[in-house]
């Protein structure tokens, strides 16, 4: 093995060093702040630490469902022997990864990435897989335009070599033409059931031109937001067959999601412990990326099965003998999906929509206004309304057709969730719906309330 | 009494939920037994008739480009003929853009408008900052006889730098960009047709603006002496009011 410069060396031990400090000292901020710190000291730290896994690396990004697609696939991994080093907390930026690799021990590398980050990402980490899961409107303050999201990674994903792997969403039209001029292999996922089809488009749903001559896009069929089984009228561009695929999702408000995957050639049965159809769609991508590694079937069955949620995304606790479900809502696309999972509850639902304008949620809340929540008018017992944006909400809810004597606003968590508990039949079920840093508000805030039953552990 | 609606493609041009502006009209009309009905005309379909108002939001650069011939040849005739009847327009970040005389990108390449509104938009080189926050505007409106207000809340987001000529501006920026973030000026505006880069949803959160936008719509059909029934705004002069608060 060549040796180090010195730098490396000092980097490396500055950065544990100052994340052991920040532990002992409890200042938190110890999944970004040694990675950041060692990569000011010497800036090829990452790519050196990265190197030496001699699994290498594979990435995750997308909008939605990167740290759930993550973890599944960590689980997966696992089973099949591989040991993952991984930002498991969501710390997705360049110092996360490089705090995971200064922290943890293991063969390969596993991280999940900011859509903006994966073109550093894959510059400094030569990955050996790119899971590439969709691109979705969200918070176009701070990423720029979609286009330019997508063919910046199209850029990066073209350097490199034959031996790596693109695995790819043929259902997102921007994400699926990414593939068409790659050196390195390319395989599709996506969904071909008849299940849970629609023929209309959602108005939050976006990027409906032809990636190759602008024409605009023919739906057959539409899943979730832009994704779906689409051509163009005009240059006969259409969606690649997918390598892997969901061929059967039953949906079960009170139980597990029952799948059928068509791998290559095979077929599996998997039931996942995870609502709604976004959640089918990140175990899809989980298992495309991992059966491509050579993890094999019934070792992914196996992991999907043991799979409790990422902190805040789909959570369910018990608290004052109700039980509460977390489901973090941060663009429209992914709203939209909480609220179709929230249709298929038959009683009247009990519900504190919390909305912030923080820098991590995207400042502006226009969004709002692409959400479809007239579905939930008429279907509620009980509406309270939180988060620095609280107003805004109000006044969506009032259009979307909610009588407006009946939308409080609460601007402390703890006091909205007890009026939302006592509100809630003894033994019911409710649930909290918040942006990125509302949820990391709530975890604390029911975290002191004792909320039992919890699965977050980092 | 009833009003038509032409929502200019309402697929792909409406980025920053600018749906809650149509949402707006509709409701308020509705809640005031006015039947207002949506023509929702997306790329390929013509606007021959004179609708009662109009509203075409923004989009992305790539959108703006593929919608640019079919805007001047199947919309921009009547659109050019219902501005001149006093037909009252709301076209929002990519849809001022090219009512005015369109849009100058850092390469070269150039996005043609319609010219309704004599505004020259051009975008700064890459690295030059996009102007994004929260805006405050003081309107100055022709008639001043809207029910209330004169200021204006949004959010705004656009790379582009735009200039007016001999045309007026929508209002004079309290806080936030405006049109180009030196002159003071925000969005613009020739008889009933306004240009503006607030997004936010604008209307939902401004609702004197909206209705008198229905004001004038109903009085250019129905008669000057039309006037519109009060609605109880408690919860979206609270939400102005808060976004007010946010900007910075
Ligand atoms: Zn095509």
């Amino acid at each position: 093995m060549q040796a180090l410069p010195l730098r490396h060396t000092v980097a490396v031990a500055v950065g544990r060093a100052a994340g052991l400090a920040s532990r002992r000292l409890r200042l938190g901020g110890g999944t970004t702040i040694p990675g950041a710190v060692a990569r000011r000291i010497d800036a090829r730290v990452t790519r050196h630490l990265a190197a030496r896994l001699a699994g290498g690396c594979v990435l995750v990004s997308g909008t939605n469902g990167k740290t759930t697609t993550s973890r599944l696939l960590a689980a997966m991994l696992r089973g099949a022997g591989y040991r993952v080093v991984h930002n498991r907390a969501g710390a997705n930026l360049m110092a996360g990864v490089t705090t995971a690799l200064l922290s943890q021990h293991g063969d390969s590398g596993l991280f999940e990435v900011d859509e903006a980050v994966l073109p550093a990402a894959i510059r400094e980490l030569k990955p050996r897989l790119v899971l590439c899961l969709n691109l979705f409107r969200d918070q176009l303050d701070r990423y720029g335009e979609l286009n330019t999201l997508a063919s910046r990674w199209q850029q990066a994903l073209a350097t490199l070599p034959a031996s790596a792997t693109a695995v790819l969403n043929a259902d997102d039209p921007l994400v699926a033409s990414i593939g068409a001029s790659l050196a390195c292999r390319t395989v599709f996922f996506g969904l071909e059931t008849v299940d849970h089809r629609q023929t209309d488009m959602q108005h939050a749903a976006d990027s409906l031109y032809c990636p190759r001559c602008s024409g605009q896009l023919d739906f057959e069929a539409v899943y979730l937001g832009h994704l779906g089984h689409y051509c163009c009228p005009i240059c006969g561009w259409r969606r690649p067959d997918p390598s892997f695929a969901l061929t059967g999702i039953r949906l079960d408000p009170a139980g597990p999601t029952q799948l059928r995957l068509r791998a290559e050639s095979h077929e599996l049965a998997i039931e996942a412990n995870l609502p709604g159809l976004y959640n089918a769609y990140n175990v899809l991508a989980a298992a495309a990326a991992a059966l491509t590694l050579g993890a094999a079937g019934e070792q992914v069955s196996a992991a999907v099965g043991g799979f409790t949620a990422a902190f805040g995304r789909t959570e369910t606790m018990r608290l004052d003998g109700r039980q509460l479900r977390l489901m973090l809502a941060k663009n429209p696309v992914g709203c939209n999906e909480v609220i179709r999972t929230l249709l298929l509850d038959p009683d009247p639902l009990n519900l504190y929509l919390v909305l912030n304008d923080r820098v991590a949620d995207g400042e502006d809340v226009s969004w709002i206004w692409d959400v479809d929540f007239e579905l939930l008018a008429g279907r509620c017992r009980t509406v309270i309304l939180g988060g620095t944006r609280a107003e805004d909400l109000a006044v969506r809810l009032k259009y979307a057709g909610f009588p407006t004597s009946e939308l409080p606003l609460e601007g402390n968590q703890e006091a909205a969730i007890r009026a939302l508990l006592a509100r809630t039949p003894d033994g019911g079920r409710a649930y909290a719906v918040p942006t990125y840093t509302a949820m990391l508000d709530l975890r604390r805030t029911l975290t002191d309330m004792g909320a039992a039953g919890q699965f977050w552990e980092d | 009494m009833n009003l038509v609606l032409a929502w200019l493609y309402p697929d792909s041009m409406s980025i920053y939920g600018d749906r809650g502006n149509v949402i707006a009209l509709t409701r308020r009309a509705e809640w005031r037994g006015i039947a207002l009905e949506v023509w929702r005309l997306p790329k390929g379909a013509r606007l021959d008739q004179l609708p009662d108002l109009v509203m075409f939001g923004g989009g992305q650069d790539r959108e703006q480009r593929l919608i640019e011939r079919d805007f001047l040849e199947l919309k921009g005739e009547t659109l050019v003929r219902a501005v001149e009847e006093d037909v009252p327009v709301l076209a929002v970040c990519g849809g001022f853009q090219q009512l005015g005389h369109g849009y100058r990108d850092a390469d070269g390449s150039s996005i043609q408008g319609l010219g309704i509104l004599d505004a020259s938009t051009v975008a700064p080189s890459d690295k030059a900052r996009r102007c994004i926050g929260n805006i405050v505007v003081e309107a100055h409106l022709p008639d001043g006889d809207a029910t209330s207000g004169g200021v204006l809340v949004g959010f705004e987001n656009h790379g582009g730098r735009t200039r007016l000529g001999k045309c007026e501006p929508l209002g004079r920026v309290l806080k936030g960009f405006g049109n180009n973030g030196e002159d003071g000026q925000e969005g613009a505006r020739y008889r009933y047709c306004f240009g503006t880069y607030m997004h936010g949803s604008l209307l939902p959160k401004n609702p004197w603006f909206t209705d008198y936008l229905l004001l004038q719509a109903l009085r250019r059909k129905y008669g000057p002496e039309i006037t519109l029934e009060p609605l109880d705004d408690a919860l979206e002069l609270r939400a102005q009011s808060a976004a007010i608060a946010r900007a910075r």
